[in-house]
């Protein structure tokens, strides 16, 4: 029995004393073969255990860095609401800017203020004035159409009154010439046909002859009758027929081109451009203004796309040299022709500028031909 | 020691080897518990004190592979402290809580002081503030969190009555 007591006690000394061997060992070996054993160890043995450990560290991160990340969420949310505030904003300009390249000449473009004052929600102020040649009576539009007509001009601004406005009156057609009428905000709030909803911001044309009946969606546009709106500026679509006491005439409900609260940047069409001018082709459809608008937006971008077009051309430039030294490193071609290579750098240089199509004389020889 | 209680021993050391590595990371105190320092001071009283080296040396060895740098110190320190509890384990067999809390905070601070000896890293003040200061806290840390986890494993572990 002690025997054995001693047996084991010399164990455990033994034992005890190859582990405090073997670990001073591990001190003392390279950094290399340190590096081997641990990476052993790490990628066998302790493998679960290093990727408990890296999933509560990630953890304590997240937790850690949740407040920071709701805080950063939050801002996003908000920049992005506001991102989509100007991209309406970048929308309406850029179909102003549309606008302004259909019409050519004869406009000024203005922001339109609103007035605080009570009463005064069918006004706005707009930032041009006689100085650039604004007068009183000269009509005000937008992109979508007609937003009114200006009443009084000072030397550096002026006040137009929005087609809501209860003294507003124009000359109006149907677009496709059929029936003429008489132009006037819907001042009634109620109703007068159950199938008509009421509603302040709308139009009545007026005063259409009875044989010329309108069907809902028809477009109404200026008649250029009267002299203060050229012809063929958009007004709205016909809603319904609003039913009056009148047998000899029609009266239709107009939906309007232009909303009120829309009205921020307008174009107020100057006096030589109304002349007997008619606007027509401007606002032809819908699509030519926003297509107009794209143009636009797409020469806006020109920035960015001259860089991209810049290393573009940078890097052919690179591989026509390369390509140039070695055909220069070849014969020369009898009848001195250009080298095959050299057309075709030009050929992808040209193809550089997508968004301008390609344009060749009918004369021009085609690319590869014989001279 | 039966083949009941050596599981049951099993289970305890896995438990604590396993908050090892998911509550210490999880959280990151400058003064962290040790949960191994406590599995192998569980581990070497229920076993013979060449047993008890080896298991601090295997456990040591498994705590080096993630700080090559340190590679053979966290062994070394755990040999000695697995050692020195297994033959101290008669101090164990007394059921008092406060003595087994500061025999943890004893077991705590020598291996820290083994290991950052044996490390070699530190130097002159960084060394005393360590081993004044860190080691000390942790140590008490360790205590705490060992207290806290015998009394929920007794149940596992069984009390000592043999």
């Amino acid at each position: 029995m002690a025997r054995a007591v001693r047996s084991g006690t010399r164990m455990d000394t033994v034992l005890l004393v190859a582990c405090c061997v073997m670990a001073l060992l591990a001190t003392v070996l390279p950094l290399n073969l340190r590096e081997a054993i641990a990476g052993g160890l790490r990628r066998t043995v302790v493998a679960p255990l290093v990727s408990l450990q890296e999933q509560a560290v990630r953890g304590r991160s997240a937790f850690l860095s949740r407040d920071a990340t709701t805080s950063r969420l939050d801002s996003v949310a908000l920049r992005n609401m506001q991102l989509a505030k100007l991209e309406t904003e970048n929308e309406r300009l850029r179909a102003l800017l549309g606008l302004g390249r259909e019409l050519q000449w004869g406009f000024v473009s203005a922001e339109a203020l609103r007035i605080a004052d009570i009463g005064e929600e069918h006004s706005r102020t707009l930032t041009v004035g006689s100085r650039v040649g604004v007068e009183p009576k000269t009509p005000v539009v937008a992109p979508e159409g007609l937003v009114g007509m200006v009443r009084t001009v000072d030397p550096n601004s002026s006040i137009a009154i929005l087609w809501s406005h209860s003294d507003f009156a124009a000359s109006a057609m149907s677009a496709d010439r059929s029936a003429y009428g008489i132009v006037y905000p819907h001042l009634s709030e109620s109703s007068r046909d159950a199938e008509i909803p009421p509603e302040r911001y709308l139009l009545e044309m007026r005063g259409v002859a009875f044989r010329s009946a309108l069907k809902p969606g028809t477009q109404i546009v200026t008649s250029g009758l009267g002299g203060v709106y050229p012809a063929g500026i958009p007004i709205g679509t016909v809603l319904g027929e609003l039913r009056t006491s009148e047998g000899w005439a029609r009266t239709y409900l107009i939906r309007p081109a232009v909303r009120p609260p829309d009205v921020s940047n307008v174009i107020v069409l100057l006096p030589k451009r109304i002349q007997g001018q008619s606007l027509d082709r401007v606002w032809r459809s819908t699509a030519s203004a926003d297509s107009a608008a794209r143009r636009i937006a797409a020469a806006g971008d020109s920035l960015a796309r001259r860089a991209t077009a810049d290393s573009m051309r940078a890097v052919e430039a690179a591989a026509a040299r390369r390509a140039a030294d070695s055909v220069a490193g070849q014969p020369a071609q009898p009848g001195g022709t250009r080298p095959a290579a050299a057309d075709t750098t030009r050929r992808t240089q040209g193809r550089a500028d997508t968004t301008r199509p390609t344009v060749r004389r009918p004369d021009a020889p085609r690319p590869g031909a014989q001279q | 020691m039966s083949w009941t209680r050596s599981a049951r021993a099993v289970l305890a050391f896995s438990l604590l080897v396993l908050l090892h590595y998911t509550i210490r990371p999880f959280l990151g105190w400058r003064t962290p518990v040790d949960f191994l320092v406590i599995a192998v001071l569980l581990s070497a009283v229920r076993v013979r004190p060449g047993a008890a080296a080896l298991i601090g040396f295997c456990t040591g060895l498994v705590a080096d592979s993630l700080t090559p740098s340190a590679f053979g110190a966290g062994a070394l320190a755990m040999t000695a402290v697995g050692a020195a509890a297994s033959w101290l384990k008669a101090v164990f067999f007394a059921d008092n809580v406060v003595l087994h809390g500061f025999f943890f905070f004893v077991g705590k601070w020598a291996f820290d002081i083994v290991y950052v000896t044996a490390e070699r890293r530190m130097h002159g003040v960084e060394l005393a503030t360590q081993i004044l200061l860190w080691s000390p806290l942790s140590a008490a840390a360790t205590a705490v969190a060992g207290v806290v986890l015998l009394l929920m494993l007794r149940p596992v572990l069984e009390p000592q009555a043999a």
